[in-house]
Formats: C-alpha cells, structure tokens, sequence
C-alpha cells in the first residue's frame, strides 16, 4: 500500500494560558489521512482547529499528543518539509525584495542553485504569470500578485503535497478563477493538495474529500459527493428536449412513487456570467 | 521529484538567511549614520585648532573611535532587536520555517546576516578615520617643517608620525567590532524571550551597563570576607551571569600608547567569540520549541 | 521550565569563564591595561552622566573634554581648578604620560611663578610657601605618573628637570636622569645629564667624573661645551695629576 501523503493519528494540542488554570484544547484527538493525488479541504468555523493542524503538520508547532506525517516522514524532522510547500494566509514575504529575488531566496533554502534556480524561478514565473512583475518589489504588490507569487515559492521545489491556506480569499474573481485552475492543473499532475478555505462554493467545486472541524474535533470527513449529496434525490439534466417529452416524464413519475421537487432552467453561476462579461477576449 | 537530498547543515541555506538579512538591513538605509560619524570626526578637528599637535591627535582619535565604539553597538542591538519580532508578526517565519530549513540555521543565518553589516559598518568607519588622521598628519607635517630649523625637522617629523599611527590600533579595533557582535548575539537570544522589541533594547541597554561593573562586582565578591549573605549572592549572580565588558575596553589604553601582546590579544577575541557562541546556543535552546 | 534551563546553562558556563576572565583581567592589568581609578571621587568630580560614560569605554573622551577645560582654566589663570581638573583626568587615564607631563609642568613652573608674584599676597614669606607648595604639586604629578607608567622615560627626565631647577636638589636629579637613560628608547643625552648633576652632588665628585670621562674618551662629537666645563672643574677639584688629566680644549668665543 502506497504511502499516505498526510498521516495524522490521535492528534491533541493543548495551549495553556499564561497566569489562569484553564487550557485551551485546540484540537482533540484528531486522525485523518490523506492521499496522494487528492485534493482535501479542511473546513471549520474560525477557532475550530484548521490553522493549528495546518502548523502541526508542518512541524512549526509541535503536538501535545499524537503525530503526524508527510509522506511516512515525521513532521518533527526537518527533512519532512522537502515535499511540502506551503501558502500561508495573508503571505507575508520580504516586502523589500522583488518578486523573482523572493522565489530565488525560496529556492536556495530548498536547496536549488545556479543554473536549475534560474530555470525553475522563471519556469514558475511563467506559471503564475508574473513575469512583467519580476522586478517589482512585492511591497508594491496587489493582493491577487501576492497570492500568485505565495503560489510560485510553494512549488519551488516540485513538491508532491501542498497546503494552502486561504489560497483564494480576497481575491478578485478573475484571479480566483485562475488559482483554482492551478489547482486542477497540479491534481492533474498527481500533486497533493491540502485546502483551507472559507469559500465554501469554491472548495466544493475543486476537492475530492473534505472534513470538517469544530471546536477541534472531526465531526464529518468522507468523499464531498458522497457527503452532500441528497440521498434520495436525483439531478436529471436534458438538452433540446420536446414539450411533449416533458409531459411523458411528468405522467411517469406521478405513476410511481416520486415526486418532482423542481423543474426549471439549470442557470449558470454568477461567476461565470462575470467572468464572461469581464474577461479581455471580447 | 524533489530537487535536492536533504542536507544536515547546509552553508548555502545559513547563506541564503545571512545575505537576506544583510539585504534588508542595508535597505533600511541604516548606513546614513556614516554620514553623522563623518560629521563628528571632522567637527571634533576644527574645534582643537588652538592645541599641540600631540593633543589634536589624541582628540581626534579617542573622539572618532568612541563614535564608533557607540555606532557599532548600537547597531548591533538595534538591527537585531527587530529581526525575529518582524519576521514572527510578518509571519515570514512560517513561510521560511515550511521549507526544509533547521531553526538553528535560520538563528545561525539571520546572526551572521547582522555581523557582516557590523563588519562593513566597521571597516568603512576606520577607513575614514584613517584618512582623517592622515590628513590631519600631513597638515601638522607641513606646519612642522614650516616652522622648526632644518636639523630638527626629520626628528620632529619622526615624532609626529610615531604619534599618530601605531600598529595596536589594530586590534584595538577589532575588539569594538567583537563587543558589538557579542552584543548581537546577546540581543538575538533576548529577543527570543521578549514579545516586544522594546523589551529587547532595554534589556540589552542594562547588560551593556551592568556588564562594564561586573569585573568591579567580581573582584569585590572574590575578595572580601565579610560582605552580608544577601550581597554576596547578588555580586555572585553578577558575576556570572554578565559578561565582562571591561576586557573588551582597550581602545583607551591603546591610545594612550599601550601595546597589546598577540597572545594576549587572541585570548580576548576567544572569549568574545565564545561568549556570542553561548548566546547563539542560548537562544536556540529557546527558539527550539517556541510555539510560533 | 525552559527559563530555569536557561539560568542554568548561563550560570554554568558563568562559573566556568569566571576563573578564566579574572585572569585574563590580572593579565591585562600586567600590561597596564585597566588602570584607571574609578571610584567614589571620579563620581564627585565628573557628574553622574561622566561617570557612566567613563565606565562605558568613554573614559578617553571624559579624560579629554576634562583636558579642554583645563585649558580654558588656564587662560583664565585659574591654577587651583587646573590642580583639580588634572587630579581628574590622569585617574581616568593614567598611562596617558602627555597628561601626567603637562600637569607636572603647569603646576611646577606656571602656576609657582603665579603664586611667586601673587599681587594680592603683600606678604613674601607666604608667596614663596605658595610657590613651593606647587612644587610639590608638579612633584607629585610627576611622582605617581611614574609610578602609573614604569615601562616609560618621559616623567623621569620631566622630574629630573623639576628636582634640577626648582628645587636645587642636583642629587635627587641625577638619580631621576639615571632612571631614565637605563630605558631602550631613551634619548642619548639622559646619561650625559646625569653625569653633569652627578657632578653637583656633594661627595658624588669622584664617580661624576669618571663617568664624564668615559664620555669624553667616547669621541669629539661627545665635547659638548658643558661636559667639558664639569670636567675641567671636576678634574681641578679632585686634583687629578697633570699627566692624567684630559685635554680640555678652550672655549670657543660666541
């Protein structure tokens, strides 16, 4: 059996806090897995754990109780984070440096020199789309370029698993549209994807599996169709069909024992009809 | 896929830190204060026109190198105090810290990072110190052979120039520059305690004074008998705890004419290096397991 | 927890480096590094804001604006605030030997010519008690410069000055010049002077001239006009015969 990509088993972290005898319990008891070539999102209210497990995994806090794993490798060991790459919320980079100095800086803690750095920041560059910005210095960013520039110094080193954090929230929609493009686009290349997000719409349309946190502990986790989808219910959608061929099926299904809850026009999202308006191929 | 195998100590990685570091903190144009030691150099000479060639040096000398005991210290702390608050509140410490990158190499990188600003700040001030007091020998040199009669001339001219450069202004400098980079160190592990860079200055600003008593409170403590309980437990925790700043004080004595022996010398450097060694240690042991 | 940990380790290493720096301090003080007297009295004498800066690696600096004072003082001829200026600035730096000269000599041949002429004492008697005290004053100066700065010349041919002409005491002055010449960096003419007081000295007659005779027999560029002045008195005084007696060539007219 291949090995998962995230491994959490019985996962606690209790903060203390300072001067009182309560504790804040984070996340209790926490195991999920996830595998390789997915894309999980870990939703939750604010305060539900998300952010903590995020860090844990990553080794930047260390658990109370229990472990985690990237790729079978501990998270407590440095070496577990050569397969990651992570897009905090609100990435703060260097503001003094310019967009190709900060993937260059990245690339050197991954480990990259000379020649293959030079390739790779351009290769990522172009990914992102952030070529004409490569001399700005990221302190003249807008948040949509900080994003995309979060994104590129995530995948500086090929990583198999990337966890992102808030990958889309205040961003436009144009530029929310292409970030979930490239998330498609890395599911395609068999990358993994950890996803935290708010969007909920937006999770919907791009993960395979989700789970759901509150108050630090899993109380949903399993495929996204499976989990909400409407057991009982069924989405029939025709093309050019005939009004008589509408009326056959209505006869047939008041002969059975179902009922149509609802019959109209499918419409297309409101996001799509903007992006259709806005968009420069006019 | 991955592009590299993970390496257990990578210089390239502590480079890549130390070289960010020095990038931001030369940005922050922090090198306009040459410009305000250049001024007090300069004003120091004109105000001691009416002195003997032997007192304008002097002035000179200890005016421009107390400048740059005080800007190299203050540099040290200042550039420090802010490196970790700002990556932490910034969140760039996550960033850096998901990437394959062990906490002591990023401490490691952001220390050596300010040191190197210390050494460029330090080398461009000698520099213009040296050619100050060059300039000003030359001018006395003149006056010299304008006045005295031709015999006397090459004597007073060898004097002069004896009293201007010595070579144990050397390391007389080289311990300012190890001062201030101990205080770096020291100001990194403060820093990984304090959750304001305030804290951290003032605290560094206390061991600055308190660490130029400690040899005082050292000898006191290992030499007298019949000091109370409670004093000599105090003088005790002094004594270990501080460093002693005062070895690190040789500047004065130099100029004054005092010669510093190689061993000697290289045993004051090792001490300094060890005390920022221990620091560095300190505040990693903190930085290790600090829940970011 | 982890504080503990810390007060530990620092601790630990604190009783470890305490034997080394407290050497490393006594070898410092060998080498004359650290002997600045910063005590009680400097805190009088420099304010609150010049002591902390003199025990922050200031001390130079404290030293020299204390110097610039003085010299304003001595514009305005005020030799007793002098007196205490200089007290101050050669116990912030002692082996500064400038500091130790100048002193010596303000006090020893300006400030006693001033008390000498004082024209606000009508009495003589006490005007010269005045200029003897600072006398002393310049002695003194000179005394524990010395004593700050064995490893120089300096002071010792400053005091053999003072000791020769203020207090006549050609004795003591030779010794001072005795002093000075056995040091490697000593001009020439210690030696030659110390013969010449020597010769001044009541029952030192028998041994001046022998050394200004080994002078003498050192060369022509030795006959300086007041080595061969003592010589010839000391060889008349001691009654050298005839035949052993050294040529003493006359003196030139001016």
């Amino acid at each position: 059996m291949a090995e998962h990509a995230i491994s959490i088993r019985n996962l606690t972290k209790v903060f203390p806090i300072p001067f009182r005898r309560e504790r804040v319990v984070a996340v209790r008891d926490l195991s999920l897995d996830v595998e390789p070539g997915q894309v999980y999102g870990l939703l939750g209210p604010n305060g539900s754990g998300k952010s903590t497990t995020m860090k844990i995994v990553l080794g930047l806090v260390p658990p109370t109780a229990g472990s985690t794993q990237i790729f079978g490798r501990d998270s407590s060991f440095v070496e577990s984070r050569e397969e990651v790459g992570f897009l905090p919320e609100n990435p703060y980079f260097y503001k003094f440096l310019t967009g190709e100095e900060t993937l260059r800086f990245f690339g050197k803690l991954c480990g990259l020199r000379g020649a293959k750095l030079r390739e790779r920041t351009n290769e990522l560059l172009a990914l992102v789309r952030l070529e004409n910005a490569r001399d700005r210095r990221l302190g003249g960013y807008s948040k949509g370029m900080l994003q995309r520039i979060g994104l590129a110094q995530a995948l500086i080193q090929n990583p198999r698993l990337l966890v992102l954090d808030e990958p889309t929230a205040g961003v436009d929609p144009a530029g929310s549209r292409e970030i979930r493009d490239l998330i498609l686009d890395f599911k395609k290349r068999g990358i993994t994807v950890l996803l935290c997000s708010h969007l909920l719409g937006q999770v919907q349309e791009i993960c395979d599996r989700i789970g759901i946190l509150h108050q630090g502990v899993l109380v949903r986790e399993g495929r996204l169709e499976e989990l909400i989808s409407i057991e009982n219910q069924t989405e029939l959608i025709l093309e050019n069909s005939t009004p008589e061929l509408l009326r056959q099926i209505e006869a047939d299904i008041a002969k059975s024992g179902a009922r149509i809850v609802e019959m109209r026009k499918p419409q297309t999202t409101l996001e799509r009809f903007f992006l259709e308006v806005t968009s420069d191929k006019k | 896929m991955t592009a590299t195998a993970h390496k257990f100590f990578s210089p390239a990685r502590i480079g890549a830190i130390a070289s960010n570091t020095l990038l931001e903190l030369v940005r922050l144009k922090v090198f306009y204060f040459l410009l305000i030691f250049a001024l007090i150099m300069i004003g120091s000479s004109a105000f001691m026109v009416r002195f003997t060639f032997a007192e304008q040096f002097q002035v000179l000398k200890d005016v421009s190198l107390g400048a740059m005991s005080i800007f190299t210290w203050l540099l040290s702390v200042l550039a420090t105090a802010m490196l970790l608050p700002k990556d932490i509140e910034d969140r760039t410490l996550y960033t850096i810290l998901a990437k394959p990158v062990p906490r002591l190499e990023y401490l490691l990188g952001k220390l050596i990072g300010v040191l190197l600003l210390l050494l460029v700040s330090t080398l461009v001030m000698s520099a213009m110190f040296a050619i100050a007091l060059y300039l000003r020998q030359q001018t006395v040199i003149a006056e010299t052979m304008r006045t005295t009669p031709p015999e006397q001339v090459a004597e007073a001219i060898r004097n002069i120039k004896a009293s201007t450069f010595t070579i144990n202004l050397v390391p007389g400098v080289i311990t300012i520059y190890l001062k201030a980079a101990l205080f770096a160190s020291l100001t990194l592990f403060i820093s990984t305690y304090a959750s304001s860079w305030i804290f951290t200055i003032l605290i560094s600003v206390a061991v600055y004074i308190i660490g130029h008593l400690q040899s005082t409170a050292r000898d006191y403590w290992l030499a007298s008998g019949d000091a109370g309980a409670l004093t000599k437990i105090f003088l005790a925790i002094v004594s270990l705890i501080f460093p002693d700043l005062q070895l690190f004080n040789l500047i004065d004595d130099i100029v004054a004419g005092n010669a510093i022996a190689m061993a000697m010398f290289l045993k004051t450097c090792g001490l300094g290096v060890l005390y920022a060694c221990i620091y560095l240690l300190v505040a990693y042991f903190v930085f290790a397991n600090k829940e970011l | 927890m982890r504080t503990l940990a810390v007060i530990a380790i620092l601790l630990i290493f604190g009783a470890a480096k305490l034997r080394f720096e407290q050497r490393l301090t006594e070898e410092h003080r060998a080498a004359y590094f650290h002997g600045a007297k910063l005590n009680l009295d400097l805190r009088q004498q420099v304010g609150q804001l010049g002591f902390i800066a003199a025990l922050s690696g200031f001390r130079a600096l404290v030293a020299d604006v204390l110097w610039i004072q003085a010299h304003s003082a001595w514009e305005r001829t005020e030799w007793g605030r002098m007196a205490l200026l200089f007290n101050t600035v050669t116990a912030l730096q002692p082996r500064n030997v400038m500091f130790w000269d100048v002193a010596g000599w303000h006090m020893a041949w300006n400030a006693s010519v001033a008390a000498r002429e004082d024209p606000k004492q009508p009495r003589e008697a006490l005007r010269i008690k005045a200029q003897r005290e600072y006398f002393q004053l310049g002695r003194d100066f000179y005394e524990r410069g010395i004593a700050n700065n064995p490893d120089k010349y300096v002071l010792h041919d400053r005091l053999a000055l003072l000791l020769r002409d203020k207090l006549d005491d050609h004795c003591g002055a030779a010794k001072e010049y005795d002093l000075a010449a056995q040091f490697k960096d000593a001009p020439e003419y210690e030696k030659r002077f110390a013969a010449y007081e020597l010769s001044y000295c009541e029952g030192h007659e028998r041994d001046a001239y022998e050394r200004l005779l080994a002078l003498y027999k050192i060369g022509e560029h030795e006959w300086l006009p007041t080595l061969l002045k003592r010589l010839d008195y000391l060889q008349q005084k001691l009654n050298v015969p005839p035949e052993q007696r050294v040529y003493i060539p006359p003196e030139k007219s001016p």
